[in-house]
């Protein structure tokens, strides 16, 4: 028994593949691009070409996302919360209080021990404490997203970024460097200010035990050993951050094919998704 | 260190050793204080304006709290009060929960807007062992409201008796408000010799030398202006080409003293503003005889300054700002207000619609407690003092 | 069910004739050399203007109809154009931009007022917006300054002399305006009809403590509402609760309600995000939400806990009336009011929608959501929009918010049981 997880985020699509043990066998990430159906089954059809299966192998699918109502296969939609509860809770049994930080969006979630959701906070209004603002500085300093963490290590004396917005943070950083700030002390004082904005967010929901970092900011070291040494506690953080909502969405898909659910496509009644509204 | 001031020479040293005292939003002396005196009350004022005349005749310390000063990283207030409000909502809730201000024992709210009311709500929530009071200035300017005034200084007396241990009796009133007359006295003379000649009383010093008086006991502050204006009358008169500015909405959250040199130093001579106006908020001296809450309660509400937080009554704030600029022959205004400040906002609109028919310059910009990048209004007060030196008649 | 019912639209249908008939008397106002006064609905002690003979008009009513009737967007961007800022209260840029473009709304022609009865009762910004006004019109104001309520439990007997005492000086300048002495007689059987209008108006309130709930407390209460602010005190008003009532008691016996599956009781705290009213009630009812109890229904009076208008106090009951408007409470009086609704009205989450626009209601809406999920383990949810200006609703983030809430919820319920929680 095969299923599927689907996560169709704002900047990035990503798939999971688990079995009947659960166990993961295939992960794929894909550009969501203009066209959030096409993405989704890009990333789908990533995932089952890495397992070497069919479509038709898949007994069930969920979607989950902003996106997750435009995945014409999937069986359910179940929103990120959920799945990012279900996918960390997952990964680490022990977890309390989730962090993801996407590409537009920052979530806090605390769960119980059932990995249900109790409680949940959201940034989804302003870019400023997630990937964008990240990015958007980057690309001022000249620099690539995966390096800076590794950048920001060497700062000895983080300069303090005091403005939140994305957009008016570009013309803080051109500042400090025509003053000759370092751009690894810039960096160290953004992931600073990203830490401090997520932490708000923590406090809403509970800081509980374990504490799980998910998304693709995760993979930034450097925006974890902020909140780290904020929090002055370890964060879990897994080297399938990205795609825990896919996992989590999986399993959400697992629990009801084991109820013995079958989904559309292992029946052979999916639409083909040229047919199902292809344009965006 | 509380003694520090009185050690200065100069000018120059009275504001350095001003600053700390008025800048640093942990409020050290303060606790200096309550260590040589355990048996009296520190009672914090938000702003804008308090009767602190009450609180020192019950024998405790008023401090007027501006906030943090973006001296604290927003932590914990997040959670109570969210994102689209002024930041000295936020701080002041900040200093609070993350326990800076231990040595505040009580708190007083006035009725500033909506923002400060319901702030004071959350506080009394997450500190229920602590005084809190919320004061309503009453809006409708007339016997009654000096009627219910009175009564809310009366209730506020009592209160305070429970905190302090005294109940602050009328002759200690009226002995309170003699001192305050007098700070107010030489606040406001040294604010008249800045208008005289603001080169040579630059707005930042000021700020600093009236701001140690948020936490300073009023007699001490008193002798610290006395001293202010004799060190000040000896000191150079340099000449520069600058504009003179009343600077308007800066009375409740305050921008950094970085800006106002900011604002100095690109020719702006400040020569009125409302900049902490809470203690100098009365026109004329409060009634020194009679009785002292009638006094008190007389003087709020028909014999004060016109700000964005208190109803006007029979006069007005449009006729009070051309008026001011008149008197100090100012050649514009400067409207600087605190992000997301309701009050200033809507007034500036009327406000800039009077000076557009007086045709008085003006320019408007905000700021925010903790900002310290000024690249933006430093050219913008650049441009606006340009435009009048070059482009308009003096 | 397939009988035809008798009552069943005529909230809707009667209050379209009233409010249509109001509007034409203000419409008509300067050609009957009418008398009108503009006031604002919390603590409108409207009795006492129209015991003169004003006929009244609320600039807030005239934002919020702007905002559903979806014309609110270019008398903000006016306002703004005047230099108001995004950052101040949407429903007052709506109104001034209204005014300033000739005061024809959705509803007609608007005259201007004969005075601006600036009743402060639980909002700053009412005093800024009549300044405006004045300065717009030329208008005289006058301050009806009804003091916070801030003391917890007891109703402060200076705080009600005070506003009596601020009546007495109204009355004298409504005679002034108007020719026509102060009488109480009249006042007084108006309030006979405030009474009675808000004894029916507080059963169809209590209507929804029956599972399932006749009526959504909050989507359908801001409608139901609406004529025991803007005409209370007349008759006509009296006869609406009553056709309403039976509408609420029929739906009640045929077991009829807003949602088809009542799944979910909720209290509402906050206003309604008008410009885009329809959709935000449909993201709940997917989930077979119905909301039991709201404060919204409460910003022009609270009579769900014991208050009414007495005719034989006059003055004084319209004193205790103003100081009891929801925003004019405390943040304790207004926690313990939603304490009070979970349990009574058998709530399973309260959900927030804070505004931007409004500071009175909205700082500190977060400590509440703190209290209500650490405190009292109760499932909160906080969504964010705007009451006024259609810019600030994101559909997406907001539906994502209530779908994961909801889904939770759903989740908990259902291993609930086999948990032994």
């Amino acid at each position: 028994m095969l299923v599927a997880g689907v996560d169709v985020g704002s900047t990035a699509t990503k798939a999971a593949l688990l079995d009947e043990n659960k166990r993961v066998l295939a992960l794929a990430l894909v550009d969501t691009g203009a066209n959030v159906v096409r993405a989704a089954e890009r990333a789908f059809r990533a995932a089952l070409a890495e397992a070497r299966v069919e479509d038709w192998d898949v007994t069930y699918t969920v979607g989950t996302g902003y996106g997750r109502y435009r995945v014409p296969f999937g069986d359910a939609q179940v929103t990120e919360i959920g799945c990012h509860a279900k996918g960390a809770s997952f990964l680490f049994p022990a977890t309390r209080t989730i962090l993801d930080m996407g590409g537009q969006d920052t979530k806090a979630i605390r769960i119980g021990d059932g990995a249900d959701v109790q409680d949940f906070c959201m940034n989804d209004k302003c870019a400023a404490g997630t990937g964008r603002f990240l990015e958007a500085a980057a690309e001022v300093l000249g620099l690539k997203l995966e390096e800076l963490g590794e950048v920001a290590t060497q700062s000895k004396k983080p300069m303090k970024i005091t403005n939140v917005c994305t957009v008016f943070v570009e013309q803080e950083i051109v500042m400090h460097l025509a003053r000759g700030c370092p751009v690894e002390d810039i960096l160290a004082g953004l992931h600073w200010t990203i830490a401090g904005r997520s932490i708000g967010l923590l406090r809403r929901v509970g800081l509980e035990p374990e504490i799980t970092f998910t998304g693709g900011v995760a993979r930034n070291a450097g925006v974890v050993r902020a909140l780290e040494e904020r929090l002055a506690t370890k964060l879990n953080v897994a080297p399938q951050s990205q795609h825990i909502g896919a996992i989590g969405a999986a399993l959400f898909a697992w629990e009801r094919a084991a109820h013995g659910e079958v989904g559309k496509r292992a029946n052979g009644a999916a639409p083909r998704p040229e047919a199902a509204g292809g344009g965006n | 260190m509380e003694n520090s001031w009185e050690e200065a020479r100069s000018w120059d040293e009275l504001v350095e050793r001003c600053t700390p005292l008025a800048t640093d939003v942990t409020l050290p002396s303060v606790a200096a204080w309550k260590a040589a005196n355990p048996q009296r009350k520190v009672v914090g004022c938000f702003p804008v304006y308090t009767p602190q005349e009450l609180m020192a005749a019950a024998g405790a310390l008023p401090v007027s709290l501006f906030g943090g000063r973006g001296q604290v990283e927003i932590d914990h207030a997040d959670s109570r009060i969210q994102s689209f409000v002024c930041s000295i909502a936020r701080s002041t809730l900040e200093l609070g929960l993350a326990g800076h201000w231990k040595h505040v024992d009580g708190m007083v709210v006035p009725s500033i807007c909506d923002v400060a009311r319901n702030l004071s709500g959350v506080w009394q929530r997450n500190f229920p062992e602590r005084f809190t009071f919320y004061l309503h200035l009453p809006q409708n300017v007339s016997a009654a409201g000096v009627a219910y005034y009175r009564g809310e200084l009366e209730r506020l007396r009592q209160r305070l008796a429970e905190l302090t241990g005294a109940l602050a009796s009328d002759d200690a009133l009226r002995q309170s408000i003699r001192l305050f007359n007098r700070n107010r006295a030489l606040l406001g003379e040294l604010y008249q010799r800045r208008a005289r000649g603001p080169e040579q009383w630059p707005t930042a010093d000021l700020y600093v030398l009236a701001g140690a008086g948020n936490v300073l006991p009023r007699e001490e502050h008193n002798r610290l202006l006395e001293k202010a204006l004799a060190l000040g009358e000896t000191r150079p008169r340099p000449k520069r080409d600058s504009v003179r500015v009343v600077v308007r909405g800066a009375f409740c959250e305050q921008p950094p003293v970085e800006l106002l040199r900011v604002l100095e130093e690109a020719g702006c001579a400040v020569v009125d503003d409302d900049l902490q106006i809470g203690s100098r908020f009365f026109l004329e001296p409060a009634p020194e005889d009679g009785e002292p809450l009638t006094s008190l309660a007389e003087a709020y509400l028909k014999r004060t300054v016109l700000t964005a937080v208190n109803t006007p009554g029979p006069r007005s704030r449009n006729e009070g700002l051309l008026a001011t600029v008149a008197a100090t022959a100012a050649h514009g205004v400067i409207f600087a207000s605190p992000k997301f400040c309701e009050p200033a906002l809507y007034d500036s609109v009327l406000l800039k619609q009077a000076l557009e028919k007086r045709g008085t310059p003006f320019t408007e910009f905000e700021y925010e407690e903790k900002m310290t990048v000024f690249e933006s209004i430093r050219m913008q007060a650049e441009t606006f003092v340009e435009s009048i030196l070059f482009f308009s008649e003096k | 069910m397939g009988s035809s019912y008798q009552h069943q639209g005529v909230g809707r249908d009667r209050q379209k004739e009233l409010l249509g008939q109001w509007y034409g008397r203000l419409e008509n106002a300067p050609r009957d050399a009418t008398p009108v006064a503009y006031l604002f609905i919390s603590g409108n002690i409207g009795e006492l203007l129209r015991s003169f003979g004003f006929e009244l008009l609320f600039p807030e009513v005239n934002a919020l109809q702007c905002g559903v009737k979806k014309v609110a967007g270019d008398f903000i961007l006016k306002a703004e154009d005047l230099g108001y800022s995004s950052d101040v209260c949407g429903y007052v840029k709506n109104d001034i931009g209204l005014a300033s473009s000739g005061n024809r709304g959705p509803f007609g022609a608007l005259p201007k007022p004969d005075l601006l009865v600036c009743n402060y009762s639980g909002c700053n910004t009412y005093i800024k917006w009549f300044e405006a006004l004045a300065e717009l019109y030329g208008a005289r104001v006058f301050m009806l300054d009804v003091p916070y309520r801030r003391t917890g439990a007891e109703q402060r007997t200076e705080d009600v002399e005070y506003v009596v005492k601020q009546l007495e000086q109204l009355a004298r300048v409504c005679a002034e305006i108007t020719g026509r002495p102060y009488d109480p007689d009249r006042l007084s059987r108006s309030l006979e009809y405030s009474r009675q209008a808000e004894d029916l108006w507080v059963k169809i309130l209590h209507a929804a403590r029956h599972r399932p709930s006749p009526l959504d407390a909050f989507f359908e209460a801001v409608f139901f509402m609406a004529p025991i602010y803007v005409l209370r005190g007349l008759p006509e008003c009296v006869d609406y609760y009553r056709a309403a009532w039976e509408e609420i008691e029929e739906r009640r016996i045929h077991r009829l309600g807003p949602v088809s599956e009542e799944r979910f009781r909720v209290v509402l705290e906050g206003p309604p995000p008008w410009p885009h009213f329809r959709n935000f009630w449909e993201l709940f009812k997917r989930w077979g939400v119905c909301c039991v109890a709201s404060t919204y229904s409460k910003v022009g009076g609270i009579w769900d806990f014991g208050f009414r208008h007495d005719p034989a106090r006059p003055l004084e009951s319209l004193a205790e009336y103003a100081i009891n408007c929801y925003t004019n409470w405390n943040w304790e009086l207004r926690r313990q009011m939603l304490e009070r609704y979970v349990a009574e009205y058998e709530a399973d989450a309260l959900v927030i929608h804070s505004v931007k626009s409004c500071r009175s209601f909205s700082v500190g809406q977060a400590d509440v959501r703190e209290y209500f999920t650490k405190e009292r383990g109760l499932p909160t949810l906080f969504v964010e929009s705007d009451l006024a200006d259609p810019r600030y609703f994101s559909e997406a983030q907001i539906r994502n918010r209530i779908d994961a809430f909801f889904e939770a919820l759903e989740h908990r319920r259902l291993t609930a049981p086999r948990a032994g929680a």
